[in-house]
């Protein structure tokens, strides 16, 4: 059987409308004999047989539509398919070769002493005082990529000064691009304002009754753990790509450290399997580790909760922004003496302010209400 | 220069019978520049025509002419009157080989006075040549001295296709050159360095290399050491020359009379990103015309980018890469 | 007031649509072979025509525009012309192509979208088809002037259409071919309709002829379906261009009976009555009947040369359509004689994609 196939019969017609057939099922038809009126979107036209013989099935009754290139009518024999144009296989772009050089050939006239970097690489390095020449490339060609400059870039800030800033002149000028820990912050903060649904509880711990005042870090850590065993759920991560939650048995704790060069946020591991005392010095060396920023990737990685203690410089609440795929983070304010209204008088309390943001999407409100809670409870104990 | 292109049509129709001259007013005239000055009264009436006012009759004529065995070059009078002749030069003088596949084709010149500076009335002023570099099957070219339009409008004659000569209207009487008539043609895809420097490379073509050298003496007072490319052939774009100067500056400025948008410096700019991006210090500056009409002439050095403005781009290249 | 200048235009027939001579037949219309020759020629141009729509229907041709109605016109203008004269066709004349030599595989080929197609092997100066309308008329002014130059015997011949001689170019031609007294005839060949605007929309000029006029160069009107008329008024055109006396403008008015290309329906936007009264005065049919009263022709003879014509077709269908694809490096060839460097490597790469293609 040979089926021919409606032709594009315009310029670019992808369809036609059956008028009228001129022919029949068994009809013996002669090359170039009328088949069949089509209406395009530009003519009416008549399309003669490619051939002939004997046609054994039409497609498409008077008012039906055919798509360019379907079945029209069928003869007995043959295998010639006429009336379709050749596929066109989709094809991959390349880019334009230039005359005379095959890609790998190193081009000459370039200065060979020049030290070659990726335009992002060297605007990088140049912000972050590196010296290009002193940094290995493993790019194409020996190129310096990002990567390059990064790497080196622990190595080098503790030695190297920061970039001298521009001379003053235009406001773009006093402009200071943003570096290491701040510009990490600027980007984490940016994508987690855009991700997370930010709720923020906000209560008062009376600790008026606490026998070592100067504990305040300690004791947050252990009502993080006090909460965390109250309602797991802030205990988690949260995968919006999966919609899924994974619940930590074990609480890693990220603290916040403020430095000059930005927030850095270093991991205290196990926090409820470790002592006051363990504690303490875990986070005095963790803190003197990321003034010196000598932290590793790994100190900074895999925290399952955070802490915020901005009341040691000043502020009684804040809305603390989560950083996924954490869910919670816990906020301290500056302690402060209030009056706390008792059975028969007004006393005067030391109270610590709390502020517990949570991640909506992932928390309900219940949960995150139960873990302040139970977070106070364990503040307000003596010791 | 006005002397040395009169000079190589002169050369080449003594030696070359095949070469007619065609265009408004280059007869007894001479030409309104005087171009082609003294060509009929030595080569009389039929190879020297005097065509009526008529710029498609002009290229398409040249067209039937050459397909037929002749090498006409024919002016247009001002770059401004062009485009009624555009439709023959684009659909018909670029690919009539191309079209017949070989059987004819149309070794033709097509002259004309390009860019501003000359205190000339409306439309005489243009700097159009992104237009005739974007077509297909035509040559561009742009000479900048008497020497160097000698010796490229005699390539241009002899080259077996059609060729757009465009010449810098403000050089055909302010740059003075003894050249030799000695019938020696320039290559047609090369670029000329006028200046050697180490710092920064300036490409530039046409009128715009007086500017640009000013300019490369003011940098050399300044400590940057500019390298001067005079383009010279618009299309094809000589890549070699460009790219090997800036494998040794690191630094691109590209400068043109011409309007910036879509100019012929952003495809010099993207040939330079493509293939030497990694070599860059710098950013790739424009220097350019506005994008606005070549205004009427008490602005035009206005709009025509001076030493300043030239001198500030390569400061501010130099900069960036400190 | 006074007259300073009167004119006049021309009209002429020789052969009446039922096949009788109207006027003095010259001299060529005795030759018997050489009517023959021409019948047989437009009995052949429209064989091929009716063949080259149905590929196209079939989507084995391109967009095509038919010549139906114009064989008189294109016919009488290719046995006007001398082989060395050259020809600047519009893209209808299939006719006068034949006659001169190309053959139906090479339009096919052009048709088919293949610029081998335009490499006619005969006639190599000829012109290949021109779209940009009025254009041509210019280039065959240009090779005119070649011509005059170097002393030449030759003439060009510009087909221009009547929708055509309202362009720029035309004007300019015409005038230039005054001005300068060039070897060359321009043919309007006028089918009433250009694609959908009828003359009466074109212009207000009462003939086409008359345009001639104005750039100062004789201008007459022929029945373009009379195909002595046409021969014997291109003939004595060329004629005096070739002697020095300048070039001329004939108007043949046909009809055209077929749409305006494939690509059109000429239905949406004229009269059937229009088109029925068109075929009653068509070309061959009064060509034939001439042969016939003068008893040089008969139903046997008819048949044998549609079943000539019809072998000759598809023989050149057949050539055409096992004509191979051109190469992709083929887009790149002949742009310019010697090639600029970045389009050498840009062949090469579109060369390797068709190769990873598959061959396409």
């Amino acid at each position: 059987m040979t089926t021919f196939r409606l032709p594009d019969l315009g310029e670019g017609l992808a369809e036609a409308e059956i008028v009228e057939w001129h022919v029949r099922v068994g009809d013996r038809v002669e090359v170039d004999q009328p088949l069949v009126s089509v209406e395009t979107a530009k003519a009416v036209v008549e399309i003669p047989a490619p051939y002939a013989g004997t046609v054994s099935a039409l497609h498409g009754a008077p008012g039906e539509i055919l798509a360019t290139g379907a079945a029209l009518i069928e003869f007995e024999g043959g295998a010639t398919v006429v009336g379709s144009m050749p596929p066109t296989s989709p094809d991959e772009l390349i880019e334009h070769a230039r005359p005379g050089r095959d890609p790998g050939e190193p081009r000459h006239g370039a200065d060979s002493r020049r030290v070659r970097a990726l335009p992002a690489a060297r605007a990088l390095a140049q912000r972050l005082g590196l010296d290009l020449g002193s940094l290995h490339g493993s790019g194409h060609e020996g190129q310096i990529t990002i990567e390059d400059v990064l790497a080196a870039a622990p190595l080098q800030q503790a030695t190297t000064p920061p970039a001298t800033p521009a001379p003053a002149g235009h406001a773009q000028e006093l402009a200071e691009p943003l570096r290491g820990a701040r510009r990490t912050m600027a980007q984490s903060m940016t994508a987690a304002r855009d991700e997370v649904a930010l709720s923020t509880v906000f209560e008062d711990a009376d600790i008026d009754l606490w026998l070592d005042s100067g504990a305040v870090m300690a004791r947050l850590m252990r009502a993080i753990v006090a909460g965390c065993r109250a309602e797991p759920a802030l205990n988690a991560w949260y995968d919006p790509r999966t919609s899924s939650r994974t619940v930590h048995p074990q609480v890693d704790l990220a603290v916040a450290v403020d430095t000059a060069d930005g927030l850095l946020v270093p991991v205290i591991r196990d926090v409820g399997g470790k002592t006051a005392a363990q504690l303490a010095a875990e986070l005095d060396a963790l803190k003197s580790a990321a003034h010196a920023r000598r932290l590793s990737p790994e100190q900074l990685r895999g925290y399952t909760i955070m802490l915020s203690n901005f009341g040691t410089v000043a502020g009684r609440y804040a809305t603390p922004q989560v950083v996924p795929p954490a869910v919670a983070i816990l906020g301290a304010g500056r302690t402060r003496r209030a009056a706390v209204p008792g059975a028969e008088a007004v006393a005067v309390h030391r109270v610590l302010p709390l502020s517990l943001s949570f991640d909506h999407r992932c928390v309900t409100g219940g949960e995150a209400c139960r873990f302040l809670a139970a977070a106070i409870a364990d503040l307000q104990s003596p010791e | 220069m006005v002397e040395a292109i009169a000079m190589a049509h002169g050369w080449e129709m003594q030696h070359d019978e095949r070469v007619v001259v065609l265009g408004q007013d280059v007869g007894a005239n001479g030409g309104v520049f005087r171009a082609t000055l003294g060509l009929q009264q030595r080569f009389g009436g039929d190879r020297v025509q005097d065509t009526p006012l008529a710029e498609a009759a002009i290229a398409g004529m040249a067209v039937g002419m050459a397909a037929q065995g002749l090498r006409p070059v024919a002016e247009i009078q001002f770059m401004g009157f062009l485009y009624p002749a555009l439709d023959q030069i684009v659909n018909h003088m670029s690919r009539l080989r191309y079209r017949t596949r070989g059987r004819l084709s149309c070794p033709v010149v097509v002259r004309m006075p390009h860019g501003g500076g000359i205190h000339a009335p409306e439309h005489h002023s243009e700097s159009v040549e992104t237009m005739l570099c974007h077509v297909p099957g035509l040559r561009v070219v742009c000479p900048s001295s008497p020497a160097r339009a000698y010796g490229l409008l005699l390539a241009a004659i002899r080259d077996p296709d059609p060729v757009m000569f465009l010449e810098p209207a403000r050089l055909y009487r302010a740059v003075r050159q003894d050249v030799e008539d000695d019938g020696r043609a320039l290559p047609l895809d090369t670029a000329f360095t006028l200046r050697e420097g180490g710092d920064v490379t300036i490409v530039t073509w046409g009128a715009m290399t007086a500017e640009t050298l000013r300019a490369a003496d003011e940098l050399a007072g300044r400590g940057i050491d500019a390298e001067v490319i005079d383009l010279a052939t618009l299309s094809p774009i000589d890549t070699e020359t460009i790219l090997a100067s800036v494998g040794r500056t690191g630094r691109l400025v590209v400068v043109h009379e011409a309007a910036r948008n879509v100019g012929l410096g952003a495809e010099i700019a993207a040939l330079v990103a493509e293939h030497a991006l990694y070599d860059l210090l710098a950013p790739i500056r424009r220097v350019t015309g506005y994008d606005t009409v070549m205004p009427l002439y008490r602005l035009e050095m206005d709009y025509i980018p001076g030493v300043e403005r030239i001198v500030a781009a390569a400061e501010r290249t130099m900069a960036d890469s400190r | 007031m006074r007259t300073v200048a009167e004119f006049r235009v021309e009209y002429s027939q020789l052969l009446g649509p039922d096949g009788d001579a109207v006027g003095d037949l010259p001299p060529f219309a005795r030759d018997v072979e050489e009517l023959v020759r021409m019948y047989r020629m437009m009995t052949l141009a429209r064989s091929f025509d009716v063949k080259a729509v149905n590929l196209q229907r079939t989507g084995q041709l391109g967009t095509y525009a038919p010549c139906l109605g114009h064989e008189a016109t294109h016919v009488g203008v290719g046995a006007a012309m001398r082989a060395e004269d050259v020809l600047a066709p519009v893209y209808r004349e299939v006719g006068t192509q034949l006659w001169r030599g190309v053959t139906m595989r090479e339009i096919l080929v052009y048709w088919g979208g293949d610029e081998r197609g335009s490499d006619f092997a005969v006639p190599r100066g000829d012109f290949p088809w021109c779209i940009p309308i009025a254009t041509q008329t210019l280039h065959a002014a240009g090779a005119a002037m070649a011509f005059k130059i170097r002393r030449e015997r030759r003439c060009a011949v510009a087909y221009i259409g009547d929708g055509g001689t309202s362009e720029g170019d035309f004007y300019e031609a015409v005038n230039v071919a005054g001005a300068r007294a060039l070897p060359v005839v321009f043919v309007v060949v006028n089918n009433g309709w250009a694609i959908s605007v009828p003359l009466c929309a074109q212009t207000a000029a009462k003939t086409l002829a008359q345009k001639a006029i104005a750039a100062g160069i004789p201008g007459v009107q022929v029945d373009g379906n009379d195909v002595f008329a046409v021969r014997q008024a291109v003939s004595s055109a060329l004629e005096a261009a070739r002697d020095g006396r300048g070039p001329a403008l004939v108007e043949a008015i046909t009809y055209r009976l077929s749409d305006h290309t494939t690509a059109d329906d000429a239905g949406r936007y004229r009269q059937a009555a229009e088109v029925e009264r068109a075929w009653r005065i068509e070309p061959l049919l009064r060509t034939r009947r001439f042969l016939e009263k003068a008893g040089l022709w008969d139903e046997d003879r008819e048949r044998a040369l549609l079943a000539d014509c019809a072998r000759e077709v598809e023989q050149a269908v057949a050539a055409y359509l096992s004509f191979p694809k051109p190469e992709p490096g083929a887009m790149f060839d002949h742009l310019f004689e010697r090639a600029p460097a970045h389009l050498a490597a840009q062949r090469v790469m579109a060369t390797r994609r068709a190769d990873r293609a598959g061959g396409h």
